[in-house]
């Protein structure tokens, strides 16, 4: 490019070099984030005006393990092999599940599902289907006793659940902007974030919340509920 | 099973059993001094005083008051009484957002939306208490307001009544299927034979229909046990753009080939006497849009006739398959009662108390006009997110308790907008025809969410300190 000199090239290549990266990570982007608080964003799908332009919702729960070990895992496998029948006896029971599975990811243990409507009816219908069920698998989570039995603490459960629920990021990615502001509390209606920002936005965002999901996922028919598929396939809702 | 150590006498009235008075006046209140407002609460709990109104408890017993007295706070509003940390850290997460900032939950967009709502809505900030005066006369709702105006700002003042022979706006009548509860002997509901809900349904503390499952009671158990929440909503109805409607769509049904299945023709008379055509289709659509003809009649046991055979229940019905109430009317979405649902386990466990009054001036469809009216509801219930709002949300504006009404809002209050909107009309032969083009004809002006204290946790408010 015409006047592009020597220094400029220097620049661009900054985030290749191996003691720029560790400058960023160590010292730049923990003193710009304490400089420009990013609180983490809530997880899950966020609310369209009309819920039918969103019947289908993702989520992708990610519950750290206590015991962070081989042996930790394997616990976490069992847990979910002994309650498994009965969990997916009562994801039919609530309705609105298309599909859920658990993997061990790392050191977490995470349940992903696609549901329709609602994040709370969702969890709260499943909670009361299945029980005390879900309280073996709180057991070997952090933070899972807090809200334990979920079945007698309903609200905290959900909140728990929402909390660890993977951040949707946006489709579009500049509605990042408004999103990180109004989770700030600043509005700006008027000047829209200056696109070259982005990616600092994103920077700040992962760093708050390592974990995110990339954007709300691909549908294959989308707009469609279980039930109403259950009720095409005349496998009965 | 009501559970022991339920005493009735220690519940705000209105929530168990409604009072059918003909005014209401709702006091949307601000707290600035703290100490004055908490000896008002002091002195209301413990049974007024000549300065004091007396908070109305669920008996009040032959000597009926000329004006009944309630209250219930914003989350707001427990904070500005001095609520400490713990306590409002023990409220649910609804409660603590409040009601515009479940905005998008609500329907609560467009012209509902919370940034065009009026005073004293647009600052949910200052609305700390809603304080409701039911009486039969003006004076009395006057002695009351100016009883409350010393310790309070008073930074609104609503006024709703009873329309003539039980209706509200659009002509409906309204108030006939309520919860009833188990251990409450209400009169009015002696011959219902809905099944009894629990206690647990509308107040914290209590077994809910959810076996096994308990609404967070908040903290200190004084404060939280026997309390209830409301949505109090503000619901502007566009009685002319209803109207209307109903006009355009008994037009357009006129020409459509399956219109006999919807009234054979000389039948009209059997809608309303003296109604042409048109007349008796118009009532047919809004008859299926809402569930009841307008004069209350259930089409569940009378689908083809507002003048059925005496005897006819206005209450006792269930939704069977192929029931002859439409699956997307306003009563069956709110309410699916024993009707296959998608969420299996969902029937009858998101039920609401409702106590409303109409707003607003007199409508006379001979003479349309655009005034403010419409609805001054409470939506009344152990749980906002489980109650009111999954109803909202997954009920009345998205229809996923029926693969048949999925993607379709309720065609009376739902979020409408004319290039979505459908409903599908049932036709004798069980077909349907879809009707479409309909704009919104309800939308929010205010409202909040607030907490209906027992009588004990108000007296635990009011001794507050700090
Ligand atoms: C201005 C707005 C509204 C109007 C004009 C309206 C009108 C009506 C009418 C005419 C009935 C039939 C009378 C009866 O069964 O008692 C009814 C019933 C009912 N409505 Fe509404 N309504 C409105 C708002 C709401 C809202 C916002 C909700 C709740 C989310 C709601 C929930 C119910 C319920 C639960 C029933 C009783 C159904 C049953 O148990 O069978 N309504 N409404």
């Amino acid at each position: 490019m015409a006047g592009e000199s020597g220094f400029d090239t220097f620049v661009d290549d900054l985030p290749r070099k191996w003691w720029f990266k560790l400058l960023a990570n160590w010292i730049v982007i923990p003193f710009w984030a304490w400089l420009r608080p990013t609180p983490p964003l809530p997880g899950g799908p966020r609310p369209t005006p009309q819920p039918s332009e969103n019947v289908q919702r993702m989520m992708n729960l990610v519950m750290p393990l206590k015991d962070k070990s081989p042996l930790g895992r394997a616990y976490a496998a069992m847990a979910v092999a002994q309650n498994v029948n009965e969990i997916f006896a009562g994801l039919d029971n609530v309705g609105t599940v298309h599909f859920a599975r658990f993997v061990v990811i790392g050191d977490n243990l995470c349940m992903i599902s696609v549901y329709d409507g609602d994040f709370t009816n969702y969890i709260r219908d499943f909670i009361a289907t299945v029980g005390s069920v879900f309280d073996a698998i709180m057991d070997l989570v952090e933070g899972g006793e807090a809200v334990k039995p979920c079945e007698t603490k309903i609200d905290a459960f959900i909140d728990w659940i929402h909390a660890h629920d993977l951040f949707q990021a946006p489709d579009l990615p500049t509605d990042l902007f408004r999103l990180q502001d109004a989770a700030r509390g600043v509005e700006r209606k008027r000047e829209p974030g200056l696109l070259r920002s982005l990616s600092r936005e994103y920077i700040l965002q992962l760093n708050a919340n390592p974990n995110f999901s990339l954007g709300g996922g691909y549908r294959a028919y989308p707009g469609f509920s279980v039930a109403q598929v259950r009720q095409k396939l005349g496998v009965g809702w | 099973m009501v559970s022991v150590a339920f005493d009735r006498l220690e519940i705000q009235g209105n929530i168990l059993r409604g009072y059918r008075r003909n005014l209401v006046r709702h006091l949307v209140l601000e707290v600035r001094n703290r100490d004055a407002a908490r000896r008002f609460l002091g002195v209301a709990a413990a049974g007024g005083s000549d300065d004091v109104p007396r908070i109305t408890n669920e008996a009040p017993g032959r000597a009926r008051p000329d004006a009944f007295f309630n209250i219930g706070l914003t989350f707001a509003g427990l904070r500005a009484l001095g609520a400490p940390q713990d306590t409002l850290a023990s409220f649910p997460t609804e409660f603590v957002e409040g009601m515009t900032r479940r905005a998008l939950k609500l329907g609560d967009f467009g012209p509902g939306a919370p940034e065009h709502w009026p005073q004293p809505f647009d600052n949910p900030a200052r609305v700390h208490i809603v304080a409701s005066i039911y009486a039969d006369f003006k004076a009395s709702l006057d002695k009351a307001q100016a009883q409350v105006a010393p310790a309070f700002t008073i930074v609104g003042v609503l006024d709703g009544r009873s329309l003539p022979n039980q209706k509200v706006f659009f002509d409906y009548k309204d108030n006939i299927s309520q919860p009833r509860f188990q251990g409450i002997d209400d009169p009015e509901q002696r011959r219902v034979d809905e099944p009894k809900d629990p206690l647990g349904t509308v107040l914290l503390g209590h077994p809910t229909r959810f076996e096994g499952l308990e609404f967070g009671v908040p903290v200190p158990r004084e404060l939280g046990f026997n309390g209830s929440y409301n949505a109090f909503r503000v619901l502007r109805q566009d009685a002319a753009g209803f109207e209307r409607y109903l006009t355009t769509a008994a037009e357009r049904l006129l020409s459509h080939p399956d219109v006999g299945q919807l009234l054979p023709k000389g039948e009209e008379g059997w809608i309303g006497a003296g109604l042409d055509r048109v007349g008796a289709l118009r009532e047919i659509v809004a008859a299926q849009m809402c569930g009841r003809w307008r004069n209350g009649v259930p089409l569940a046991l009378s689908p083809d006739s507002p003048l059925p055979e005496p005897g006819v229940s206005e209450t006792n019905f269930d939704y069977p398959r192929g029931s002859t109430c439409p699956a997307g009317s306003h009563i069956r979405r709110a309410n699916p009662r024993g009707g296959q649902i998608v969420q299996r386990i969902a029937n009858r466990t998101r039920r609401l108390v409702r106590r409303g009054m109409s707003y607003g001036p007199d409508f006379d469809p001979k003479l349309p006009d655009d005034a403010e009216r419409g609805l001054l509801g409470n939506f009344i219930g152990a749980s906002l997110g489980a109650q009111f709002e999954a109803v909202m949300y997954d009920w009345i504006n998205l229809g996923l308790q029926d693969p048949d009404i999925t993607g379709s809002n309720d065609p009376l209050l739902g979020a409408n907008e004319p290039e979505t909107s459908w409903f599908d009309l049932r036709l004798r032969n069980g077909g349907h025809i879809r009707l479409r083009g309909f704009p919104r004809f309800v939308w929010a002006r205010g409202g909040a969410y607030t907490f209906l204290p027992s009588l004990p946790a108000i007296t635990y408010l009011s001794k507050l300190t700090g």
